[in-house]
């Protein structure tokens, strides 16, 4: 009898605290996830806990293949699509498309944009829109450095290169001291691949590829977009580079550093903690980073949650900006669940200070990484990311990248001319910003 | 009496054949058409689907780009290597299995696996091999001491290693056609070819291949079709990468209509695409089949 | 002689193994330089993995499910749904058609002859292209019925022509018919339908192993939809972070309907002629 009275006591409150919470779903209908594949054990879970607690719908599956182009597809179709991934780059194409339902329209805008980084904020906010809620942010390209490797070779850390020509010319010292590619360049076929490499590798060394506001091209044959061609081209040619590196996806391209043949590669930061992790990594706890010294290294990689706006019924209209703001936020206790969740299970940074600044921060990226040490250092790095407006936050983004990714690509194999590559690209943005009426 | 109850041959031939009419004209001849159409206009999906009437400019836009060019050679490239490949193993395999054996069923269940795979879990595997990361050649050459990768999805092989993941899939379902016109040639051919002392290759020369000249045409013809059409396999082997190197007109098609969203110049190269597929079958026809027929 | 077999097993069936290896390997193992033809520490852990479910390696390694375990089901589920609709869709169009092919001489038969072997010619992605515009305009894509009319159009065409050259080899039986009393149609559906039951089972298993194979219409149409397929569903194994020994797991399950029913096939195949119609 007591048994059941407190079952129904228990039962009454918790119904009463899910009903109390603003954030508990109501419509029963569907509200569509979709995102692409990377740790999907974590973002289910996630999911489940927000279903069981919540009372949420929310199906959640994967998209793959060419991802921007794919989900454009699914946009333009209308179809099941309420809450995605996107990068800021692709986000913005799909906000000028028409297909964006801003982070804005959520009730509680002003708390979320006041918890974030404002170099976050102004990486995601598209023509006075913020388009959506943090998902992560990383530096990809930064130089990871495999210390076993370095050792074997007899280098230590003070021959390690502090900038890309340096770096360059270091390749061709540890070839002499015995690795045959000691060096995996960040050049693999995904739409991330070879394309941000170049664009990354242009602005760490001073340069520009397009202009942050008025979206010109930036390229001179004898500046940093020529250097960086210059380089590529006498590494590729003098076969100090894996020829298949051209054609893996992310995960050949980790799997490769891991195997432990590289001394020296740009990578996400993030997965430092996956290098150094034993149950993932042949060369777990040696796997360091290059620091900043005066040139920044790598891009600031990000991804957002972004709504769609399809048409949608009030209450599930609703429901998803309660579930974007659940998963992209904070839970109904307030904490930024999924964010500080991503920063423990693999070191994702978030554009949240309530995540990055909460008191296990410090101790959970130390606990990722081969020495304490290189917690400094990942946050120097970090701190010094560029983000490359000019080609990124702009509607012709992804369009552009999946050029830009081709031509790389063929510069290096049928060994164009440096001059006539950095032409196309600055003629090919030109040819973008008519098309679609920019800066004209 | 009779008589009049029965319809006439073309009645019930058409009354037979109406569903297959009502889907030709809807899900062929009708979107074919429509292909057509949207290859006459420029075509934008990017803020609500758009139509622009242009003529044929895509038609001599297409002609006039070098990739389409270079997609052309690599499409004839691996469809003449896919070719050979096919048929070539699918007649060794006949051969091999025309011959009495243990375990028969087993074994000629076991051959025909690579037939039932799917083109896209092809490419996966074939991926895994050829790649110097992780690929079959790799270990080999390292059982023998050798210590570099030997990477075949690269400028050089990609297009040889499509041909020959493709042959893999394709051979046995050739070979088992073959086999079932080696099994009706008389035995007594033989003992007469043991008569004249006639070699081993003289006997398949002389004895064996001549019935089996037309099904090798048609099996000719339909991996040629098969290969130009080919994409799944591509797009999960190569990603017609490195660059543009295994890049064929399908994959080009691809790109143009799916990833940059120009349906309507996507379009226009499929009609290419498709008088290539057609024009070769026909002229193969033409060279070659029509003086089997006889 | 059992040496030319020897190899031709090794041939075909190495390919498989390289790629199916991976299944049974755990992560920090996949990635092994060089890699090896007999790894250690084999497991089943990813087949429990992509039904969501955890699994403990006996070195205790803890595999966690993966979290497209929803997606691998629906996949499934979705794959045998078109699958078995389009089948049942395809034999009721086209045994009727290959009957009349096989058995009458009319007009018209020689065009329309030539348009089923030009859909055969017909490459699907060139196909995609205005099924695709359609489909937008029609709020179509992300449809098991969508998807199930596209792929009509491999089905149809390819088997169509299968089965004229069987039934062509068929005894003229329908004078039984005659005999009984039977109009044509009646004779079509109680004398000749039974008497090559053999060839349509086989014509329906192939269109089977069509559409369950089917990724280029799928990975456009219904990519990451509540339709969406069992190749599409497992192709997100492969892009960006993906696991091998998961996708692995998933393509070795994917095989297994096909590879029983090529099995049962072999005996069969050959009956299928698609030389003849052409002669």
């Amino acid at each position: 009898m007591m048994k059941l009275l407190f079952t129904l006591i228990f039962s009454f409150v918790s119904i009463g605290y899910v009903h109390a919470s603003e954030l508990a779903a109501e419509s029963g209908e569907d509200v569509f996830f979709r995102g692409w594949q990377y740790r999907t054990d974590i973002v289910q879970s996630n999911i489940d806990r927000y279903n069981n607690e919540m009372g949420g719908n929310v199906d959640y599956a994967t998209v793959t293949g060419d991802y921007p182009a794919i989900m454009e597809q699914n946009l333009m179709s209308g179809g099941d699509l309420d809450i995605f991934y996107a990068n800021p780059s692709q986000a913005s194409r799909y906000f000028d498309g028409g297909w964006v339902k801003p982070a804005n329209e959520l009730p509680n805008f002003d708390e979320i944009k006041a918890d974030m980084y404002p170099a976050m904020l102004d990486a995601w906010t598209y023509k006075g829109k913020l388009l959506g809620l943090s998902y992560f942010v990383s530096t990809r390209g930064t130089m990871h450095v495999n210390l076993q490797k370095l050792e074997e070779i007899g280098m230590s850390e003070s021959d390690l290169p502090k900038n890309w020509d340096e770096l360059y010319d270091s390749i061709y010292k540890m070839k002499d001291a015995g690795v045959k590619y000691p060096y995996l360049p960040h050049w693999f076929s995904e739409w991330y691949g070879i394309s941000w490499a170049y664009v990354w590798e242009v602005m760490n060394r001073g340069g520009l590829v397009a202009d942050p506001d008025t979206h010109q091209p930036m390229l001179t044959a004898d500046g940093p977009g020529g250097d960086a061609l210059r380089d590529w081209k006498r590494v590729w040619n003098d076969g100090l580079i894996p020829e298949e590196v051209l054609t893996y996806n992310e995960s050949s391209y980790m799997e490769a550093f891991k195997s432990g043949e590289y001394v020296i590669s740009p990578q996400q930061i993030y997965d430092l903690a996956s290098f150094n992790d034993p149950a993932n990594s042949k060369i777990a706890g040696h796997v360091s980073l290059l620091p900043y010294q005066g040139q920044s290294w790598g891009v600031l990689d990000s991804a957002v949650y972004v709504m769609s706006n399809r048409d949608r019924s009030d209450a599930l209209e609703s429901d998803v900006e309660k579930m974007a703001s659940w998963y992209g936020y904070k839970d109904q206790n307030g904490e930024p669940f999924v964010g500080a969740n991503w920063l423990n299970v693999s070191m994702l940074f978030s554009g949240y200070k309530s995540v990055m600044e909460s008191p296990d921060a410090k101790s959970t990226i130390q606990n990722a990484l081969a020495r304490p040490e290189d917690y400094e250092t990942v946050l120097e790095v970090y701190k010094n990311t560029p983000y490359p407006k000019g080609v990124w936050s702009v509607t012709w983004a992804p369009i552009f990248n999946s050029w830009l990714k081709e031509t790389m690509t063929e510069f290096l194999l049928e060994d164009k001319s440096v001059e006539d590559t950095v032409n196309a690209i600055n003629d090919k943005i030109n040819e973008l910003n008519d098309e679609y009426g920019i800066g004209g | 009496m009779r008589q009049n109850k029965e319809i006439s041959d073309l009645k019930f031939a058409l009354f037979m054949s109406l569903p297959v009419i009502f889907f030709l004209i809807f899900v062929v001849i009708y979107p074919l058409a429509y292909a057509f159409w949207m290859s006459l206009h420029k075509v934008s999906m990017f803020g609500g689907l758009k139509f622009k009437f242009i003529g044929f400019s895509n038609y001599l836009k297409v002609v006039t780009n070098e990739k389409f060019w270079d997609a052309l050679f690599v499409s004839i490239r691996f469809t003449i290597e896919s070719t050979i490949l096919t048929l070539l193993l699918g007649l060794l395999i006949a051969l091999i299995l025309s011959k009495p054996f243990k375990y028969k069923t087993l074994i000629r269940s076991m051959i025909i696996i690579p037939w039932s795979i799917s083109l896209y879990g092809c490419g996966i595997m074939w991926a895994q091999i050829g790649r110097g990361q992780t690929g079959l050649f790799t270990a080999i050459y390292h059982l023998f001491g050798g210590d570099d990768k030997v990477n075949l999805i690269g400028k050089n092989y990609v297009i040889e290693l499509l041909a020959l993941g493709n042959a893999w899939n394709l051979s046995p379902l050739v070979a088992f056609f073959l086999l079932s016109n080696i099994s009706t040639i008389p035995k007594r051919l033989y003992d007469l070819a043991d008569i004249d002392k006639m070699s081993n290759f003289e006997k398949f020369w002389n004895v064996t291949f001549p019935p089996l000249r037309f099904t090798i045409f048609v099996f000719t013809c339909i991996t040629i079709v098969m290969s130009l059409k080919l994409h799944d396999f591509i797009f999960t082997l190569s990603q017609g990468g490195p660059g543009r190197v295994s890049s064929t007109l399908t994959y080009e098609i691809y790109k143009l209509s799916f990833k940059n969203m120009q349906l309507g110049f996507g379009s226009a190269m499929s009609f290419y695409l498709l008088f290539l597929i057609v024009g070769s079958t026909l002229m193969l026809y033409w060279l070659w089949g029509r003086r089997l027929e006889k | 002689m059992y040496l030319g077999l020897f190899v031709l097993l090794i041939w075909t069936l190495t390919p498989i193994y390289w790629y199916l290896k991976l299944a049974f390997l755990t992560p920090n193992n996949i990635n092994i330089f060089p890699p090896v033809f007999l790894p250690d520490d084999m497991h089943f852990g990813a087949f429990f993995n992509i039904f969501g479910y955890d699994y403990t390696t006996a070195d205790n390694i803890l595999l966690p499910a993966s979290g497209q375990a929803s997606q691998v089901i629906r996949g499934l589920l979705n794959s045998l749904f078109v699958s078995i609709i389009s089948t049942i869709i395809t034999m009721i169009v086209i045994v009727p058609l290959a009957y009349t092919f096989s058995r009458l001489t009319f007009r018209f038969k020689t065009a329309l002859l030539l348009t089923i072997l030009l859909s055969v010619a017909l490459p699907p992605i060139s196909t995609l292209i205005p099924f695709f515009a359609m489909y937008v305009k029609l709020g179509l894509t992300g449809t098991k019925f969508g998807l199930i009319i596209v792929t009509l159009t491999i089905t149809i065409p390819f088997v169509t022509w299968m089965l004229i050259g069987y039934f062509r080899n068929i005894p003229p039986i329908e004078k039984l018919g005659r005999i009984d009393g039977y109009g044509r149609f009646e004779t079509f559906l109680k004398v000749f339908i039974p008497v090559s039951k053999n060839g349509i089972l086989v014509a329906a298993v192939i269109s089977f192993i069509f559409s369950w194979n089917e990724f280029t219409y799928a990975s456009i149409l219904v990519n990451g939809t509540k339709a969406v397929t069992f190749p599409t569903s497992i192709s997100s194994f492969l892009f960006q972070h993906p696991h091998p020994q998961h996708l692995s797991a998933s393509l070795f399950l994917g095989m297994i309907p096909p590879f029983i029913v090529a099995v049962f096939l072999q005996r069969y195949i050959s009956e299928m002629n698609i030389v003849d119609p052409l002669r």
